[in-house]
């Protein structure tokens, strides 16, 4: 048989998802006997133009990570998209917006404002912004343009698979390349990860659940075995997909959910709101709005890694 | 003026492009590094509760 063709790519990401690849360590080595590596910006010397030359379809699989956040992402998505049979959303930033996506709560300018002049370590009196051309005395220089809104990966081009996490647990990835090589690969669409959610999965010892304030992580010492969100904490598990090995539960951390909300749920962060909701022990609406008071951050906890793909998608423009 | 472009810089962290222009002889007349890339952690991390911050900016490079 001959070797499947494969390409990673990045886009608005910060690597950790190409490196969660190389962190399946020796299995690296069936992951080369399997695929040649067409593009990987990370690790391997391919530039846009060999990609641009490829066929139509030529590329068997692509990983894409990281969200859409300026033009030359979404134009190397759409070319990869052209290329590969398969594509898929590979981790958080890809399939939600991810982190990058907390930028929905602003927009280009206040950003531009921020970074390029007020933040302490810029020295721009004139105020310049980074343009999409510039003239300079030998020619013209370009830069993508910067969206005010991040999208996930699947609102810019059509996506085969999504394989949630921040990064993706190992041994997701390596399922996924079994899949793959055993030509097993199921429906299109699907997420891989748990159907069931994060608290299904969870082996906290669970009680009734029944909260009358909500604690910061700093003012509260979680009993090692309890159920975090029983103690007050903010924890997503009751509106996220589960299948990421629990590495933030087991380290006495609540959840962030960086897996996006289970099958079914079509927002995470409303999903999450009607669980708090749910397991409030309030007496009247005084209690009710000192608990909502207690949740510093709300949109920006529930839809920690979710904006992009949430209902209210950005803050209005 | 010819121009070489060097798109993406690989084996890094991160986005860039080199744009070299050459002159009438093929010697380098000038050369630019550009990133194109940004996210804005330093906007999107304001409003945040700082205990969260640990869990937010480790994302700004991930290798």
């Amino acid at each position: 048989m001959a070797k499947l063709k494969l390409a990673l790519y990045w886009a608005a990401g910060c690597g950790g998802c190409d490196v969660a690849v190389l962190d399946v360590n020796e299995k690296i080595l069936d992951i080369a006997n399997l695929a040649d590596i067409v593009l990987w910006p990370i690790a391997l010397d391919f530039k846009y133009k060999d990609v641009k030359a490829m066929e139509d379809k030529s590329i068997d699989l692509c990983l894409l990570n990281g969200a859409i956040r300026n033009s030359e992402q979404e134009e190397i998505a759409k070319m990869l998209r052209a290329k590969s049979k398969v594509l898929v959303a590979f981790g958080s930033c890809a399939c939600f917006g991810g982190i990058p996506a907390l930028a929905n709560f602003s927009n280009r300018s206040e950003i531009f404002q921020r970074v390029y002049v007020e933040a302490p370590s810029s020295d721009n009196a004139n105020g310049r912004f980074p343009q999409t051309s510039t003239k300079v005395e030998e020619g013209e220089l370009e830069l993508p343009e910067f969206y005010d809104t991040v999208s996930a990966l699947h609102q810019v081009v059509s996506v085969e698979y999504f394989v949630p996490g921040c990064p993706p647990p190992v041994d997701l990835i390596l399922k996924f390349v079994d899949l793959l090589a055993t030509g097993q690969l199921p429906p299109p669409g699907t997420v891989l990860g748990s159907d069931k959610t994060l608290c299904d999965e969870c082996q906290r010892k669970k009680g009734e659940k029944k909260i009358s304030r909500i604690y910061r992580p700093h003012e509260i010492i979680p009993v090692p075995e309890q159920c975090l969100l029983e103690q007050g904490l903010i924890c997503m598990g009751p509106a996220t997909r589960g299948g990421c090995g629990q590495k933030c539960i087991n380290a006495n951390m609540p959840c962030r959910g960086c897996f996006g909300p289970p099958a079914g749920v079509p927002d995470q962060g409303v999903k999450m709101l009607s669980a708090l909701a749910s397991i409030y022990n309030a007496k009247d609406e005084g209690e009710i709005a000192k608990m909502v008071e207690e949740v510093v951050d709300p949109a920006g906890t529930f839809y920690r890694f979710g904006m992009s793909t949430s209902m209210l998608k950005r803050k209005r423009l | 003026m010819k121009k070489v472009t060097i798109d993406p810089i690989t084996r890094l962290e991160g986005h860039g492009k080199i744009e070299i222009f050459l002159d009438d002889k093929g010697n380098v007349a000038n050369a630019y590094l550009q990133i194109p890339e940004l996210r804005g952690f330093e906007k999107f991390c304001e409003g945040r509760p700082v205990e969260e911050v640990p869990r937010i900016v480790p994302r700004i490079c991930g290798v």
